[in-house]
């Protein structure tokens, strides 16, 4: 199995990433937005020397070196003479310092990648491919790897299909844990690139797609149980589409990375699975999800048509399984969700 | 008990009230305690999951619940308000504040619940 595994992004950190587990196959993380922006908040824009420096120690240790350019818009500006020089100059230093891989968003980096760099061009979720037909179109353009647009984790019709469409590598994202189809992806993805990217930047109040996504998931939270994330123990139901998994999460400390690392390793988590997910992490200290209550829900999942009034089971699984925190510290306690309003 | 002691205490209070009187469970993400360069203080307490109908239906009782916690802080409930994300239902705190003079001026010359697009104002004690 090969583990493409989140890095914050500084020379201490990857230390630590990699003293931490034999377990990781290549280490992802952000460039400078000063090229091209990612499609998530980073914490960190290394600069040339010190991607350098850091791939250098992760071949040192065996391990490959990607770098996420993942930026959903552009607003144009790589369309412009100025921009697809900077571009063409940034993947040029990328691609002379050793880089593995380049994870980007956009059609036309794929196919700039492909045509002219050595590194191989992986096709972003945040390009949603998620039908046969748009992985044999990047396929085409010239793309190495395709991270399988998450929303069809569960759907294993249309990953087989992408399997039998294309030649190219597949990874699959295990923990990303977006609301199933969720309406504000697109928006929300780009948002982030503008925040995060070349500027000019929004001076941002708040991030309502966040606010609202996690008060869709607090007021009905089955939405916790349909997000398309994949167990550690149900990997081994999808080794038959790819051996190459990814597990999200650079804005997170390197012992919680670790942890997600150790559960997808060892396809085995005992705990709360709150703990794997990423993008929820306002709720990981508010709800409780023993993992492995959910064993054997794969095999609803596997025949389910996702037609959700009709079927009810991951409502009725919500119901049975995940427990509210109360108080906090040492004074915290598991609550039922059906008792929130009247047994507090 | 110490200051950090106390606002633990009175931020899952409140969590629990606002979760017997809505029903779901509402998250108060952190309650923090504030001092401006003008002279403002009071307390802020992030919410998820709260919404302006709730605020709407419940005023009266969030009212009391809030003004109790910030009571038992020792601050003094005059100005009471949601920050709100403009434009949209998702309330982002709530907000006890001890206003300075200037501030006072500010949203004593306003009028009506939303001053502006991201305060609603649960309750305005007009000095005399």
């Amino acid at each position: 199995m090969k583990l493409y595994v989140p890095h914050i992004g500084h020379f201490e950190g990857l230390e630590e990433l990699l003293a931490g587990s034999d377990n990781i196959y290549a280490v992802y993380m952000a460039g400078s937005p000063e090229y091209v922006g990612t499609g998530r908040t980073n914490l960190s824009a290394p600069k040339l020397d010190e991607i350098a420096q850091q791939t250098e120690y992760a071949h040192s240790k065996g391990v490959k070196m990607e770098i996420v350019l993942n930026s959903s818009c552009m607003g144009g500006q790589h369309l412009t003479p100025e921009g697809y020089r900077a571009i063409d100059w940034y993947f040029d230093k990328l691609n002379s310092i050793g880089i593995d891989s380049i994870t980007v968003a956009d059609p036309y980096l794929v196919e700039m990648l492909a045509k002219d760099y050595d590194m191989d061009v992986v096709v972003s979720v945040l390009s949603f491919v998620d039908t046969p037909q748009k992985a044999e179109f990047y396929e085409q353009l010239g793309a190495t790897t395709i991270v399988v647009d998450p929303a069809v984790n569960r759907h294993f019709d249309k990953l087989e299909a992408i399997k039998d469409t294309v030649s190219c590598k597949l990874k699959l994202l295990v923990n990303e844990a977006c609301l199933y189809q969720c309406p504000f992806r697109y928006a929300h993805f780009n948002f982030f690139s503008h925040a995060n990217g070349p500027g000019p930047k929004p001076n941002v109040l708040d991030d309502y797609y966040y606010y609202k996504c996690l008060s869709l998931r607090i007021k009905d939270p089955q939405q916790i149980i349909k997000s398309p994330w994949i167990r550690p123990e149900d990997l081994k139901e999808y080794k038959h589409i790819t051996d190459t998994f990814k597990i999200g999460g650079r804005t997170h400390f390197v012992n919680w990375i670790l942890n997600d690392v150790e559960a997808y390793a060892n396809e085995r988590y005992e705990g709360n699975l709150m703990d794997l997910l990423d993008s929820i992490k306002d709720l990981k200290d508010t709800f409780y999800i023993p993992n492995r209550e959910l064993d054997g829900a794969i095999e609803q999942w596997k025949k389910c048509d996702k037609v959700c009034h009709k079927c009810g089971y991951c409502k009725r699984l919500a119901e049975k399984v995940i427990h509210t925190y109360s108080g906090s510290g040492e004074d915290i306690r598991k609550i039922p969700l059906g008792s929130i309003g009247d047994r507090i | 008990m110490s200051m950090t002691q106390e606002l633990l205490k009175a931020r899952t209070s409140l969590e629990n009230n606002l979760r017997e009187l809505l029903g779901v469970p509402v998250f108060l993400i952190e309650m923090d305690a504030f001092a401006l360069p003008c002279g403002c203080g009071g307390v802020t307490i992030n919410t998820r999951g709260l919404q302006l109908d709730d605020l709407e239906v419940f005023e009266e009782h969030i009212i009391k619940h809030l003004t109790d916690t910030v009571t038992s802080l020792d601050i003094e409930p005059s100005f009471l308000f949601a920050r709100m994300i403009p434009g949209t239902a998702e309330i982002a705190s709530i907000n006890a504040r001890v206003l300075c003079n200037s501030c006072y001026m500010d949203f004593g010359r306003g009028s009506g619940k939303q001053p502006r697009p991201d305060i609603y104002i649960m309750r305005f004690d007009r000095r005399g």
